[in-house]
């Protein structure tokens, strides 16, 4: 198991220091696909590279199954790390490559050979055994970097966004491969990602970062339905946000009156930080934030009012991009293709289903 | 990527500090100590009475320091504006004029470069001299007398036409990256070639220029072999140390004339850094340009003539020392009327071993250039250094400085006192080492901020140490550049002559020195068989090198 505690980062001198990890703790447990998750800047990279040993921590700890790793140097960590740009000696074989990391462990040549070509055989690379790297594809190369990772059976893997470089579509094939690798050899993986839809699809668990900071951890469904901010709201996933005023507040439940909607009885109330709460417009006390999933359209009679102002079919489908009154921004409703279908500029009346909303709050004044 | 210094790696901590022992002992300690003793009197040791400004005065004193002082000005400035007005035409002409041949052009045109230039100085005394050929043959078929090749007029003419590729490169390059589309621009207004030559490229150029005047002044106020050879009564600054080192032995003296040679370098270097920092604001624009309008047929050829004549004068006097050596007799005619190859079984006896001292000297100052180069480019681009400016200037003063001015300070430095080195071939590769480990250590920088760091962060994560990332990783990415670097410095070293002139013993004479003393003793047929040998030497390892970088050879000296 891998337990950070309490790690910082800060670079360069006092009048321009810069905090780029700010007290970051974590555990991940063994065999587990954790993800770190958040905007571009915000630390992943440099936490992962604490990890790795490649950073010396300003302060903190991270143990490695009861053993302080903190000042242990990169090559003892027995660390796998696939790069985003891959790193792989251009002048070596894929085959010397691979076998690089068995070398400075002392593995003797015809185990070094076997080992090589088995884990070369399990990413399907056996037939690109002598080429140079430079003559593979990105996904190919992507492989390799996963093979040179693997073979000395290290006791964690550390993936900084190894898709960025990819297109889209091998991005998806990639990441389902990763994934199936990462099971079939059982190991701890650490995987960087600002791409919020890969960290969903593949994670275990993740850690959602901003600013230098682990703003929420948990499985993917847990974030994506119980976001404990509005930047953890809106980061994963899309958030319709709408302007409420709080009637009657109970234990983490709450009623509140929508503008031209009604009263809403939400069962989850969440306190916002000092940094969001101005986020409030002056006219409401609270916002409501649904997932698109979670609004439903119909005749407007009795519903808060809107209209459609672009509608997108996704195939499986239908999105709406709509203006309301009670809305900050716009809002995107999705609805399966059974449902009504409305054109654009079309008046429409938004339910929605409070007991998958979330209601974001100003702290009591205290 | 500040923290890069981990427990437990002792071996790059242990060549760091070897590094710095070095640097400090042999590249800043004799410029130092040779400082200290341009203010001490002769003889004296290190103590505050007998600091002085004694050594100085004799600039103001003495006729010969001052003319010494002035010849080396007039010398220097006349030859760079020679060597200006020679190459801007010609950078023109192979920037725009459509060169045929042109990369042959430009491999020609740094030979004057790669051949040791007191070697073309004798040829100008072979072609010019009171019995050289050419004055003979104008003498007696045309009734014409030359001034003499001693003095002022060889000196400046051999050392524009050995210096003159710098400026060359400097403006062909600059005519290259001048945005065409400024030209066009000012031709559609209405002006004329000419007018647009004037009023837009060459205001755009002209720091340029001045860039590339100064790096042949600076060469030219340097050097010693031609001033030796073709200035006899005619001294300058690089002469005077010579003379006051073996005449007098007065290395004090030296070093006073020494700092007045690198005080009028530190001068021309000064302003040459003060325009390297504000050009560049007209000329380059880095993106790709189309060629520029052709020159009329007529002006093209003329262009290109005076292209090949430029190149056939510059590099006549190798010709005529190759020519020379493989002649047995060489009268009144234009070419030589017997051929053999006399001279150089004359010289065979000598031959072996001066060669051979050549090679052993350069091959073990190069070898430290590439040790330390290497080390020194990949702390400077990877490790925390403070002060990467410092690094850089303890590595760049004495490759800049002129030889004469090394030699002195080793001469200071290690002639008595703690570690006494002269007269033992260590002395030599060290000054060799100091003056040349610059080559290396740009190429090899260059080379390894090529290399993407995160390879030698992958290797670390694989499990290697320091020395096998260094061993299978940086080294094996760098190697050409390193190998490109290192034959450049032995290249160079094989025509060294300043610092050898100053610092080589009986035991170490080397392949320039036997030249210089067969020169002084006016046996110029023995001098040329041993100066073909060092030229074809030189031009196959520079040649060599240039294959093995993959760029043309006059890149190599850009
Ligand atoms: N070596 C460094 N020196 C100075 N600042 C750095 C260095 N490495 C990263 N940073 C800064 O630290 C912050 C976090 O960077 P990083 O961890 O790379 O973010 P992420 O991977 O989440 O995009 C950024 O503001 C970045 O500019
Ligand atoms: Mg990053």
């Amino acid at each position: 198991m891998l337990s950070v505690r309490e790690l910082t980062k800060t670079f360069g001198a006092p009048p321009d220091r810069l905090v780029a990890v700010d007290r970051v703790s974590l555990d991940v447990n063994d065999g587990e696909f954790f993800t770190m998750l958040g905007p571009s800047g915000c630390g992943k990279t440099t936490t992962l590279r604490m990890i790795a040993g490649l950073e010396q921590a300003t302060s903190g700890s991270i143990m490695f199954d009861g053993q302080d790793y903190t000042r242990v140097p990169p090559q003892r960590r027995n660390i796998g790390m696939v790069f985003q740009s891959y790193a792989l000696f251009p002048h070596l074989s894929v085959f010397e490559n691979v076998a690089y990391g068995l070398r400075p462990r002392g593995v003797a040549r015809e185990e070094i050979a076997s080992r090589t070509d088995e884990v070369l055989r399990a990413l399907q690379l056996d037939r690109y055994r002598d080429r140079l790297p430079a003559t593979l594809s990105g996904g190919q190369q992507q492989r390799v970097s996963i093979a040179r990772a693997l073979v000395y059976r290290p006791s964690m893997l550390l993936l900084d966004e190894p898709l960025a470089n990819l297109d889209a579509k091998l991005r998806v094939q990639m990441r389902e491969e990763i994934r199936r690798i990462q099971r079939e050899f059982g190991i701890l993986s650490l995987y960087v990602t600002h791409d919020q839809e890969e960290a969903m699809a593949i994670s275990d668990r993740l850690a959602l970062f901003n600013a230098g900071r682990l703003v929420q951890l948990g499985r993917p469904r847990d974030v994506y339905r119980h976001p404990a901010s509005l930047f953890a709201a809106e980061f994963i996933g899309r958030a319709n946000l709408l302007r409420a005023k709080v009637l009657d507040r109970a234990a983490g439940a709450a009623k509140v009156m929508l503008p031209g909607g009604g009263m809403v009885a939400v069962p989850r109330v969440v306190a916002l930080g000092d940094a969001e709460t101005a986020r409030v417009p002056p006219d409401a006390d609270a916002l409501l934030m649904a997932r698109p999933e979670s609004m439903k359209l119909g005749p407007i009679e009795g519903r808060m009012p809107g209209r459609i102002l672009r509608a997108q079919d996704l195939g499986g489908t239908n999105r709406y991009i709509i203006a309301a009154e009670a809305a900050l921004g716009e809002l995107t409703v999705e609805a399966a293709r059974s449902a009504p279908e409305y054109g654009e500029g079309a008046s429409v009346g938004l339910a929605l289903n409070a007991e998958e909303c979330v209601l974001f709050i100003r702290p009591d004044p205290r | 990527m500040t923290d890069r210094r981990m427990p437990g790696q002792a071996l790059p901590l242990v060549l760091g500090t070897c590094a710095v022992v070095i640097a400090l002992l042999f590249l800043v300690y004799p410029i130092g100590s040779a400082t200290l003793g341009a203010f001490l009197r002769n003889g004296k040791p290190l103590a505050i009475e007998n600091l002085t400004l004694a050594n100085f005065e004799r600039f103001l004193t003495s006729g010969s320091y001052q003319r010494a002082f002035w010849h080396s000005v007039v010398t220097g400035a006349a030859s760079t504006i020679v060597a200006t007005a020679l190459s801007l035409p010609m950078a023109y002409a192979v920037a725009r004029a459509a060169m045929p041949l042109r990369s042959l052009v430009l491999a020609l045109s740094v030979l004057p470069l790669i051949s040791p230039p007191f070697i073309g100085a004798y040829a100008w005394v072979i072609l010019l001299g009171n019995n050289g050929i050419i004055s003979n043959l104008l003498r007696d078929y045309v009734g014409l007398g030359l001034p003499s090749i001693y003095g002022p007029f060889g000196v400046t003419v051999a050392l524009a036409l050995s210096y003159f590729p710098y400026t060359f490169l400097v403006l062909q390059g600059a005519m290259a990256a001048v945005d065409t589309s400024i030209e066009e621009a000012a031709t559609i207004a209405g002006a004329s070639r000419w007018r647009v030559l004037r009023t837009v490229t060459f205001p755009m150029i002209l720091p340029s220029i001045a860039a590339g005047m100064l790096i042949v002044f600076i060469k030219a106020i340097g050097d010693f072999g031609v001033p030796a050879i073709l200035g006899g009564e005619y001294q300058v600054l690089p002469t005077l140390i010579y003379y006051q080192i073996h005449g007098f032995f007065n290395l004090n003296a030296a070093a006073a004339i020494a700092m007045v040679n690198v005080a009028l370098t530190v001068l021309a270097l000064g302003a040459l850094a003060w325009i390297n920092r504000t050009r560049g604001v007209a000329t380059v624009t880095g993106t790709a340009r189309r060629a520029a309008r052709p020159l009329p047929a007529g002006l093209r050829w003329s262009a290109i003539a005076y292209v090949w004549l430029v190149l056939l004068v510059a590099n006549l006097p190798q010709l005529v020392v190759v020519l020379y050596s493989f002649s047995e007799r060489w009268g009144d005619t234009l070419l030589p009327s017997v051929y053999g190859l006399e001279n150089y079984r004359r010289v065979m006896g000598e031959l072996g071993t001066v060669v051979w001292n050549t090679v052993v000297l350069a091959g073990a100052a190069t070898i430290l250039c590439l040790a330390f180069g290497a080390v020194a480019a990949h702390a400077t681009a990877r490790g925390r250094i403070y002060g990467r400016w410092a690094v850089d200037l303890i590595i760049m003063v004495p490759f800049v400085l002129p030889g004469l001015v090394i030699g002195v300070a080793y001469l200071t430095a290690f002639n008595e006192g703690p570690l006494v080195l002269t007269g033992t071939a260590a002395i030599l590769i060290l000054a060799y080492f100091t003056r040349r480990v610059a080559f290396v250590f740009r190429s090899a920088s260059a080379a390894i901020t090529q290399v993407d760091r995160r390879l030698e962060e992958a290797s670390t994560i694989c499990g290697a140490d320091w020395a096998m990332t260094m061993r299978r990783v940086v080294l094996p990415l760098i190697a050409p550049a390193l190998l490109a670097g290192g034959i450049l410095v032995f290249a160079t070293l094989i025509g060294e002559i300043s610092v050898t002139v100053l610092l080589y013993s009986a035991r170490w004479k080397t392949i320039t020195i036997a030249i210089y003393e067969y020169l002084l003793g006016n046996d110029i047929a023995k001098a040329s068989a041993l100066g073909t040998v060092t030229i074809v030497l030189t031009l196959i390892l520079v040649a060599g090198a240039s294959r093995l970088a993959g760029r043309n050879m006059a890149d190599m000296f850009r």
